[in-house]
């Protein structure tokens, strides 16, 4: 792995995103109207708010960095350009820590919007502190890339990499805790959930944000969405050479 | 001197349908080495399987007397037949971009030899241009910018005169033989018949076969006419599918 390329592939991404205005507003834009539609359905309830925000924030951060991150990479596939860049002598490891530095700063800003909109905007009652919230949702951004960067390995467009949501996202936002509280789910589902990454998420944003807990005190969700990262990263250095 | 180049008995299928079927050939140092072949004989695959980016189902294939890897693309120069740029970005931001990825780290080296590669494919008035504004011939010539930019020992072409306007192509064609004088080897693939006059040597693939191998002058003498143009022997050997 060289530091030069690395750094290469991150700030020519990163130039690329800035160049493209439209995307860039709507990394922004399209979180604040999501939020802002749940902030209205909810808008004389707010104690159920207070509740649910926890995990709707985990959810679309997930999901809009994972949409970013997906469709980005699923681009270098489809013009050739991933292609072109295996030709030379980079290595797996700089295309994909490049890709991780050059997508982090905008889903970074993605969580940042969706966090800052939801406590202050729709004015959520939480406990914790803000920075280590932030913290947590930089974890889940770096897993999200990760998994962003893999599904787009079984995607042959833009088309493909949406009907992953259903299949990959959906399930998830059931099972995590993010809708109903995940004591209320039925056992298998429980048993299901526990595998799935989001479910970790939900716990440790419920446990900062609602009880109060530290970033030490969910030390355990942090391990595990750091093992689903990883994870994601090998499997999408695995694929990264699937034609 | 051993082969820059060599394919022995390769054979390459996209599930059932076979791509190449034992095929065989090798390139010397310093030779412009034309592949030529109708759409589908299996030029790109070849030239994929030369770069490294798939590997032959059987036979072996031999770059720089070892196996396609990373240990030997940076010596190599390579120009897909899809441009495969980043269409956000200038003629000149592409360039720099795989500088760096082949290795050019030094900012006063990579200048250098950016200005070089875009003076070589005649863009530097255009090279701040994002790639959106610029027509097909010129993404055409900032892919192969892409692929001399690090000065390669081998430069492998998929179809490069595409697009190119004849007083270009023309310009080209004299760049590519004062590299293959100064002893960096050229494979090229094409179906055109102006790109073959300008060989070293051809081979004719079909069917994912080499049926003729030989300098354009070989090629010509061997259908038996006098008068023979270069397109007379490929479509003798075509149609022949095999040699005389």
């Amino acid at each position: 792995m060289t530091i030069d390329r690395t750094l290469a592939i991150a700030s020519r991404i990163i130039n690329q995103i800035a160049r493209d205005h439209r995307s860039l507003a709507l990394i922004i834009v399209a979180p604040v109207i999501v939020m802002s539609l749940v902030g209205f359905s909810f808008a004389d309830q707010q104690p159920i708010l207070d509740q649910i925000a926890p995990g709707l924030i985990g959810a679309f951060v997930l999901f809009f960095v994972f949409i970013l991150t997906g469709v980005s990479f699923l681009r270098e596939r489809s013009q050739g350009t991933l292609e072109r860049l295996l030709t030379t002598p980079v290595g797996r490891a700089d295309i994909l820590a490049g890709y991780l530095l050059g997508f982090l700063p905008f889903a970074g800003i993605q969580a940042l919007v969706i966090l800052l909109y939801t406590i202050f905007a729709l004015r959520i009652e939480y406990e914790g502190y803000l920075w280590q919230i932030f913290v947590l949702l930089v974890v889940v951004t770096i897993m999200a890339v990760n998994l962003g960067i893999f599904i787009s390995t079984f995607a042959g467009n833009e088309f493909q990499v949406v009907q992953f949501i259903p299949v990959i996202l959906l399930p998830q936002i059931f099972l995590s805790g993010a809708v109903l509280p995940f004591e209320q789910l039925p056992g298998y589902f429980q048993a299901v959930g526990r595998f799935l990454p989001l479910t970790y998420v939900v716990d440790g944003l419920k446990a900062i944000m609602l009880q109060g807990e530290t970033l030490w005190g969910i030390g355990l969700e942090i391990a595990v969405l750091g093992g689903f990262a990883i994870g994601l990263l090998v499997l999408a250095a695995i694929t990264l050479r699937r034609p | 001197m051993p082969p820059v180049f060599e394919a022995d008995k390769v054979e390459f299928s996209y599930g059932p349908l076979n791509v190449l079927n034992g095929l065989t050939l090798a390139v010397n140092q310093s030779e412009i080495f034309g592949i030529l072949g109708a759409n589908g004989a299996g030029k790109t695959t070849l030239m994929r399987l030369l770069i490294g980016l798939q590997q032959p189902s059987s036979g072996s294939v031999r770059v720089f007397g070892e196996p396609p890897s990373s240990r030997v693309t940076g010596r190599i120069g390579y120009m897909p037949q899809l441009s495969a740029l980043y269409q956000e970005l200038s003629a000149r931001q592409n360039v720099d971009f795989f500088a760096r990825m082949y290795g050019l780290s030094r900012s006063a080296e990579r200048r250098e030899a950016v200005d070089q590669a875009i003076e070589w494919v005649a863009l530097t008035e255009r090279q701040k241009d994002p790639l959106t504004r610029l027509s097909g011939g010129m993404r055409q010539r900032v892919s192969l910018a892409i692929a001399l930019v690090h000065k390669p020992d081998l430069l492998v072409l998929d179809e490069p005169t595409v697009g190119l306007d004849p007083e270009l192509r023309a310009s080209f064609w004299e760049h590519f033989r004062n590299m293959a004088a100064a002893g960096t080897t050229i494979i090229i693939s094409s179906h055109t018949m102006d790109d073959a006059t300008h060989c070293h040597r051809l081979a004719f693939i079909q069917e994912g076969r080499v049926v003729a191998l030989g300098s354009p002058a070989d090629l010509r003498a061997a259908t038996g006419s006098s008068d023979a143009t270069l397109e007379d022997a490929f479509l003798h050997f075509i149609r022949q599918g095999g040699p005389s």
